[in-house]
C-alpha cells in the first residue's frame, strides 16, 4: 500500500503477537531434547533419548501407525466424496446445490462434542464403537468440508466452457472428469487432501467417545499422557506432530505458488 | 477431411423460455447440406441460444431439431457429433496443441496411429503443424483460433458450429481469418453455422444469413437479397445503414409512390394505400450543388442544405436537411466528389425509382411472434 | 447454461455419495442428540427446564459466554493489529507473516495445549525463568484456571481472526488511503475515517467466527482449566461419560448447536468460510 507505512506501535504489537503464536510451538523442541527425566530445558547436554524411547515403546509406535492408517483411509474417503460433490454442485449451481454445499460445511461449524455424543449412541446401535471402520467414517465425514472448500475454490477459477467444449466434442461425463476437470483442479484436491489428513491426524474429541481399547490413536495417547504423567517423551511426540504439519503446509504453499505461476 | 457430403439441419418452431423471459420465439430455419449459414443479430437477440440448442447444451422449451430428417432434439451434446468453435476458443490449457486436437478422437477411443495421422492432417489444414507441441498460452490469438478450428474439424463432424469465432481478434487479423474460413468451408464442403454480431463478417462469409432480433428470426436470405430487399426497418438498419421515409402510399404507373408533405417519392414494388415506409441506402443517392450544376435526370429530386458532414477516407458522410423529407444521409465517394461539402451549402439530391424499397415497420412483425 | 432435466442426472449422481454419507453419519447422529434431549430420562421438555431452574447449568453457560467474549475481544484486537501489519507488508514479507499465522492454525490443538502447560505450570519454564531472574519469589499460578484457558484459547483463535480481517483489508483500494492523505487527513485520521470503516465487515466476520468456535471448545479448556473452570463442552462430557445423565448432556449440546447456527444465520452474509480456507498464500 504505497507510502502507507505501519507505525512503531503497530509493528511492536504485531511482532509480539507472532511471538505469542510461535513461541509455545518452538519451545517444545529444546524441551524434547532435554537430558533430564522431567519436562525442562536441557541442563548439561542435548539428548535424543526421549525420541529413542518414543520409537521403541510399542504403545507409542502402535498409536502412530494406527493414526497414520486412519488418517490415510479417511482422507481417501473425504477426497473422493468431497471432490465429486464439489464438482456436481459447481456444475449444477442452483439453489438446492447451495444448500448441499452449506450442509457439507456443517462439520466445521458444529462443535465436535455435539457430534461425538450423538455418534457414540449412533455407533453403539450399529456396532461400530471402537472399530477402525467407525473412526474412518467419522473422520472421513468431518474431513469432507475441507475438500469441498478447497475444490470449490479451485473450480471457481475453472472456465466452464472447457467442460462444454469437451462434451460438445463427444466426451462422456467420466471422460470429461478424468481428462479435463480433474487435471485442472488437481492442486485444489491436493490442498483438500492435506487439510483432511491433518484433520484426522489431530482429531481427539470424537475418538475419545467412540474408541476404547482396540482403537488407540496418537492424540488419545497424548491426551492420556498430559492427564497422567507429563514426561519429555510427550515433547518428542509433539515435535514430530509439529514437524509433520509444517511439512504438509509447506507442501501446500509450494503447490499453490506453482499453480499461480 | 474427406467423407460424405454435408448434412442438412432443420429447426422447426424451436423456442426457449427462461421463466417469463423468452429468449427464442418459435424459430424455423433450414440449413442446406454444405451451406454456410450465419445467425446475425445484436446481443440478446437469441442467436447464441439457438446455436446452443443446436449443439445440445440448451434444451428447447418447444419445437424440434432434425438432422437429415432424424429428430435429435433429445440427444445430449456428446452424442450429436457436431464440431464447435467456442467463443474465446475454450482450448484446454493443460494440453498441448496436438493433445487438444486429439481430444475428440481420444474420447472416441480411436487407435493411436490413426489418431496421430488425423491430428497431423487437421493441423496441416490450418497450417499449424509446426506448433503441435506448444501450449495454447504460447500461441497468438489467431493461432489459437485455428487450433480451435482444427479441433472442431478433426473428427469429421456432421456440422461445424462457430460461436463468434473472430470476435476476440483485432480488425486486420479478422479480415485475414475470414478469408481462410471461407476457403476452408469451400474445401471441406460441410455445413457451417456461424453466430456473430458483426454484419460485415456475416456479409462476406455467408451463403445465407438469418437476422435475429428479440428472439425472432426477422428474415433469412442471401447477403445480397437481405441488403437489397430488406423486409423490415430493423433488417434495413442493422445490415448497413439506411434512410427511412414514411408517408401515404398511392398507386403509380411504374410501381408505387409515397406522398409526404409537398414531396412525392416514387419507388418500385407495391404497397396498399395508407401509411408506408421506404428504405433508401445512403450510397444510392446522388448529390450535386443546387446552383451551377446540370439538372439531375433522376426519378426523384429534392432540395436541401448540408447540415453536417464528415470525411471517412473512402468518402464523405453528409447529412442533408430537406424541407419535406427531414434529414437524409448520403455517402459520396471522396475521389472526385461532385461537391466540396460545407455546412449550409444548398444542394440537390436525386435517386432512381429502384433505389428505394418498401419495408415493414417492426411492430407489424411482432404480433406474429407474441402469438407464438 | 446450467444443465436441466436429463442432462443434470449425471451431475446429481456425483453429489449423491457425499450427501448420503453426510446424512447417514453426520446429520443423523446430530439429530439423535436432539431426540435424546427431549426423551431421556422422560419424554418432554424437562431437560430444558433446567436452563431456568438449575444454578449449575446457568453457571456453566455464564462461564462459557464470559470466556467466549473475553477470548473474542482479545483475539480480535491482536488479530486486527497483525492483519493490518500483514496487509501493509510487501509481497515477500507478507508470505512470511502469513506462514507465522497459518502454521499455528494447523498445529494440533493438543500439542499447543501441552506446550502451554510446559510453559505455564508451577514448575514450568516461565515460572522457573522468573524465579531465576529474581522477579518473583513465589511461582505464579498461570494455568489450571480461567487465565490459562484464555491464554490457550486466544492462541488458538488469533489465526481465525486474522484471515477474514486480512482478506477484507486486501480488498481495500490503497488509492483511497492516498486520496485521504492527499485531501488533508492525518495518518490517524485516514486510518480512523477510511481504513477502519472499510475493514469493518472483516472484523465482524472474524468476531462471529471466533465467538462461535470458542463456545464449543473442548480440548484447550479441559487441559488448561484443570477441571476447575468448566465450559459447556467439558460439562457435556462430564454429564455423559461420568454422570451418565444423557438427557441433560444432550440438552446442553442442542442448545450449543442451536445457538451457533442461529448466530451464523444472523451474520451469514458476512461470514464466508470458503474464503477463510482459500486465503492461504
Amino acid at each position: 500500500m504505497g507510502g502507507y507505512r505501519p507505525g512503531w506501535l503497530n509493528g511492536a504489537v504485531a511482532w509480539a503477537t507472532v511471538i505469542y503464536l510461535i513461541l509455545p510451538i518452538t519451545i517444545i523442541l529444546p524441551v524434547s531434547l532435554t537430558d533430564q527425566r522431567f519436562l525442562s530445558l536441557p541442563v548439561h547436554a542435548l539428548s535424543g533419548e526421549h525420541y529413542l524411547r518414543l520409537l521403541t515403546t510399542p504403545a507409542w509406535t502402535n498409536a502412530i501407525l494406527q493414526s497414520a492408517f486412519i488418517a490415510v483411509a479417511s482422507t481417501v474417503l473425504a477426497v473422493v466424496l468431497g471432490t465429486l460433490c464439489a464438482i456436481g454442485c459447481w456444475r449444477l449451481s442452483r439453489r438446492s446445490t447451495e444448500l448441499v454445499r452449506a450442509l457439507m460445511l456443517l462439520p466445521i461449524i458444529i462443535p465436535s462434542i455435539a457430534y461425538a455424543i450423538g455418534l457414540y449412541r449412533y455407533f453403539a446401535k450399529l456396532g461400530l464403537l471402537d472399530s477402525f471402520t467407525g473412526v474412518v467414517i467419522a473422520h472421513g465425514v468431518t474431513g469432507i468440508p475441507y475438500v469441498v472448500i478447497t475444490v470449490s475454490t479451485a473450480l471457481a477459477a475453472f472456465d466452464p466452457r472447457l467442460e462444454s467444449a469437451a462434451r460438445g466434442m463427444g466426451a462422456s461425463l467420466p471422460q470429461t472428469l478424468r481428462w479435463v476437470i480433474l487435471p485442472r483442479i488437481a492442486p485444489g484436491i491436493v490442498s483438500g487432501a492435506i487439510f483432511a489428513f491433518i484433520h484426522s491426524w489431530d482429531e481427539l474429541v470424537v475418538v475419545l467417545f467412540i474408541a476404547s481399547r482396540r482403537v488407540f490413536t496418537l492424540p488419545r495417547k497424548i491426551w492420556d499422557g498430559i492427564n497422567e504423567n507429563l514426561d519429555p517423551a510427550m515433547a518428542a511426540v509433539a515435535v514430530l506432530l509439529v514437524a509433520m504439519t509444517v511439512l504438509l503446509l509447506l507442501l501446500d504453499l509450494a503447490l499453490r505458488r506453482q499453480r499461480r505461476d | 477431411m474427406s467423407g460424405p457430403a454435408g448434412h442438412a439441419l432443420s429447426l422447426q418452431g424451436v423456442a426457449k423460455r427462461y421463466g417469463d423471459f423468452t429468449a427464442v420465439q418459435g424459430a424455423t430455419l433450414e440449413v442446406a447440406s454444405g451451406e454456410f449459414l450465419t445467425l446475425l443479430g445484436p446481443s440478446g437477440s437469441g442467436k447464441t441460444t439457438i446455436l446452443m440448442m443446436i449443439a445440445g447444451f440448451v434444451e428447447p422449451s418447444a419445437g424440434r431439431i432434425l438432422l437429415d430428417g432424424r429428430d435429435i432434439t433429445a440427444l445430449p451434446p456428446e452424442r450429436r457429433d457436431f464440431g464447435m468453435v467456442f467463443q474465446g476458443y475454450a482450448l484446454f490449457p493443460h494440453m498441448t496443441v496436438a493433445e487438444n486436437v486429439a481430444f475428440p478422437l481420444r474420447v472416441r477411443r480411436m487407435a493411436r496411429a490413426e489418431r496421430d495421422a488425423k491430428v497431423r492432417a487437421a493441423l496441416d489444414l490450418v497450417q499449424l503443424d509446426r506448433f503441435a507441441d506448444r501450449r495454447p498460452s504460447q500461441l497468438s490469438g489467431g493461432q489459437q483460433q485455428r487450433v480451435a478450428l482444427a479441433r472442431a474439424l478433426v473428427f469429421d463432424p456432421a456440422l461445424l458450429l462457430l460461436d463468434e469465432p473472430l470476435s476476440a481478434l483485432d480488425k486486420k487479423l479478422r479480415a485475414e481469418l475470414q478469408e481462410e474460413l471461407k476457403a476452408l468451408h469451400r474445401r471441406i464442403g460441410r455445413s457451417f453455422i456461424n453466430v456473430t454480431h458483426d454484419q460485415e463478417e456475416a456479409l462476406s462469409l455467408s451463403d445465407r444469413i438469418a437476422i435475429l432480433n428479440h428472439g425472432h428470426v426477422m428474415q433469412v436470405g442471401s447477403p445480397e437479397a437481405l441488403y437489397e430487399r430488406p423486409a423490415t426497418r430493423f433488417v434495413a438498419d442493422f445490415l448497413g445503414k439506411s434512410n427511412f421515409i414514411e408517408g401515404e402510399a398511392e398507386p403509380d404507373a411504374g410501381g408505387m409512390a409515397l406522398r409526404r408533405g409537398r414531396a412525392r417519392v416514387v419507388a418500385r414494388g407495391t404497397a396498399p394505400a395508407g401509411r408506408a415506409l421506404l428504405s433508401l441506402r445512403p450510397e444510392k443517392i446522388v448529390l450535386l450543388p443546387a446552383e451551377g450544376a446540370p439538372a439531375l435526370a433522376e426519378d426523384n429530386v429534392v432540395e436541401g442544405r448540408i447540415a453536417a458532414w464528415s470525411y471517412l477516407g473512402t468518402g464523405f458522410a453528409v447529412t442533408v436537411e430537406t424541407p419535406d423529407l427531414g434529414a437524409i444521409r448520403v455517402h459520396l465517394p471522396a475521389w472526385r466528389s461532385p461537391v466540396a461539402p460545407a455546412e449550409g451549402l444548398a444542394v440537390r439530391l436525386g435517386w432512381s425509382r429502384d433505389a428505394a424499397v418498401v419495408v415493414a415497420e417492426d411492430a407489424a412483425m411482432a404480433p406474429q411472434g407474441h402469438a407464438a | 447454461m446450467s444443465p436441466k432435466g436429463r442432462h443434470a442426472a449425471g451431475w446429481w449422481a456425483l453429489i449423491l455419495p457425499a450427501f448420503l454419507l453426510m446424512t447417514a453419519f453426520y446429520v443423523a447422529p446430530i439429530l439423535q442428540v436432539l431426540a435424546i434431549s427431549v426423551t431421556e430420562p422422560s419424554p418432554g421438555l424437562g431437560n430444558y427446564e433446567r436452563l431456568f431452574t438449575s444454578e449449575s447449568v446457568q453457571r456453566v453457560i455464564g462461564t462459557t459466554l464470559r470466556i467466549g467474549v473475553v477470548t473474542t475481544a482479545v483475539a480480535l484486537l491482536l488479530g486486527y493489529v497483525l492483519a493490518y501489519r500483514i496487509a501493509l507488508a510487501g509481497p515477500r514479507a507478507q508470505r512470511w507473516w502469513l506462514l507465522a499465522v497459518l502454521v499455528p492454525l494447523w498445529i494440533s490443538v493438543l500439542v499447543r495445549a501441552f506446550a502451554w502447560v510446559t510453559l505455564l505450570r508451577r514448575q514450568g519454564l516461565v515460572n522457573e525463568g522468573l524465579l531465576a531472574a529474581g522477579v518473583i519469589d513465589q511461582p505464579l499460578s498461570l494455568v489450571w484456571n480461567e487465565f490459562g484457558i484464555i491464554i490457550g484459547m486466544v492462541h488458538y483463535m488469533v489465526p481465525y481472526a486474522v484471515l477474514p480481517m486480512l482478506s477484507a483489508m486486501r480488498e481495500i483500494d490503497p488509492r483511497v488511503l492516498a486520496a485521504a492523505r492527499g485531501l488533508g487527513a492525518s495518518r490517524t485520521g485516514a486510518f480512523l475515517r477510511v481504513f477502519l470503516p472499510l475493514s469493518l465487515p472483516g472484523v465482524i466476520a472474524a468476531g462471529v467466527l471466533v465467538f462461535i468456535f470458542s463456545l464449543g471448545f473442548y480440548i484447550t479448556p479441559a487441559i488448561l482449566g484443570g477441571g476447575k473452570t468448566l465450559m459447556v463442552a467439558e460439562w457435556i462430557k462430564l454429564q455423559i461419560l461420568d454422570l451418565i445423565r444423557w438427557g441433560l448432556g444432550a440438552m446442553m449440546a442442542t442448545v450449543l448447536v442451536v445457538a451457533i447456527l442461529a448466530t451464523l444465520a444472523v451474520f451469514s452474509r458476512l461470514v464466508n468460510l470458503r474464503r477463510l480456507f482459500g486465503a492461504g498464500g
